[in-house]
């Protein structure tokens, strides 16, 4: 498994840290062992939308090692009903866990912008560049 | 080794089939404990909690949905009730007999429709009407509205109690009911004594309603096809609308059959 390297430029909030790759791409990573709430989920989006720079722009969320998800929180993600500054989520998943978490986003949680799953960053990022503006 | 695994399995997967109970049961207040070992059984049971939020949020909005659709019954119900009062009011002061007459048929009309809105938010499944209570309770509302003191008709129903309909065919055939029923109880005994009899039963894939007296039965020269009675007319409008066969006979009596 490639982990992300997290860069020190990086937005910390309780349970992410959130970046803006050079490509384009917006990168979130969840803390190992979060137990993500709709509060932690609010603060990831607010970060997130501070680096909206005019363009939308894709975002790849990094869920391995998480523990939990609370459905607010879940639906806080989808960002159904509200305006995204995003086009496209792409989510790495590896453990059991975060599979069936990512799978919630798939169906039930399903996100207002398309949304696939990945078990690796090259082929995630591979799938998120033509959503680069 | 196997031992202590097997123990370990064992009591999460109780863990997890406890939950699954109390879901079953709609209790929500219990979540799984994750661990941090992030293995088979905390997936499963990250899952199952994730599965009880999702059904929990639905149990609440189902109910939500339920306690609208009660209130919108109730309201439409006491809408054509006011409906009702007002003509009530009109005819108040009215001495013609022929107005009193078509202010009381609207009145049979407005009620037979929410009679089923009544049944509807009363009972505890809101889309459909048991047909046996509903006739039966139509019947008994027309008959009170045309009785006076020197009147003795009885009603014989042989109705199957297990047929249960939704509002989109009920309310034909409840306004049928009327009709024919109303028809009877005006013109059938002039001295205002008879049986009327209601039959409802499905036969294979058809239900079949007739409604009969014992009167006098119809005018030789009364043709129910041509007929400009809005009584008529709307027996004939609501059985086209239920794609009925319509089948009018005078033989002792007045007998409607519909078949639909």
């Amino acid at each position: 498994m490639v982990m992300t390297t997290i860069p020190e430029n990086a937005i910390e909030v309780t349970c992410f840290h959130t970046w803006k790759g050079e490509d384009g791409i917006v990168r979130t990573k969840i803390k190992p062992g979060s137990e993500v709430t709709v509060e932690y989920a609010r603060e990831n989006s607010a970060a997130v939308n501070s680096l909206f720079t005019g363009k939308k722009f894709p975002l790849l969320i990094d869920s391995r090692g998480i523990k939990s998800m609370t459905r607010d929180a879940r639906n806080q993600f989808t960002t159904k009903g509200r305006e995204t500054n995003t086009l496209a989520f792409a989510i790495i998943i590896d453990s059991p866990l975060s599979r069936v978490i990512g799978n919630f986003f798939m169906g039930i949680n399903k996100p207002a912008v398309p949304t696939r799953l990945f078990d690796n960053e090259v082929e995630a990022v591979k799938w998120l560049k033509p959503y680069v503006k | 080794m196997t031992n202590l695994k097997e123990t370990y399995s064992h009591k999460r997967a109780n863990e997890i089939l406890e939950v699954v109970m109390n879901y079953a049961r709609l209790e929500f207040q219990n979540k799984i404990e994750i661990s941090e070992k992030d293995d088979v059984f905390d997936a499963i049971s990250a899952g199952v909690n994730m599965l009880g939020e999702e059904l929990e949020s639905s149990t609440i909005s189902l109910k939500e949905k339920e306690h609208l659709l009660k209130e919108i019954h109730h309201r439409v119900k006491n809408n054509l009730q006011i409906i009702s009062s007002l003509l009530n009011l009109q005819s108040e002061n009215a001495g013609d007999e022929k107005f009193l007459a078509m202010i009381r048929e609207s009145k049979n009309r407005i009620m037979s429709m929410a009679l089923i809105h009544e049944m509807l938010y009363v009972t505890k499944d809101l889309s459909q009407i048991n047909v046996h209570n509903y006739i039966t309770k139509l019947c008994n509302s027309v008959y009170q509205s045309f009785y006076t003191k020197d009147c003795s008709i009885m009603f014989e129903y042989d109705i199957d109690e297990s047929l249960f309909f939704e509002i989109d065919n009920m309310i034909p055939v409840g306004l049928i009911v009327n009709e024919i029923i109303s028809n009877s109880l005006k013109y059938a005994f002039p001295d205002k004594k008879g049986v009327i009899s209601v039959s409802f039963s499905k036969n294979n894939d058809k239900y079949i309603l007739t409604a009969h007296d014992n009167g006098v039965g119809i005018p030789e020269n009364f043709d129910h096809k041509t007929s400009k009675s809005l009584g008529m007319q709307l027996i004939h409008m609501l059985s086209e609308q239920l794609d009925g066969e319509l089948l009018v006979d005078s033989k002792k009596g007045a007998k409607y059959k519909l078949c639909f």
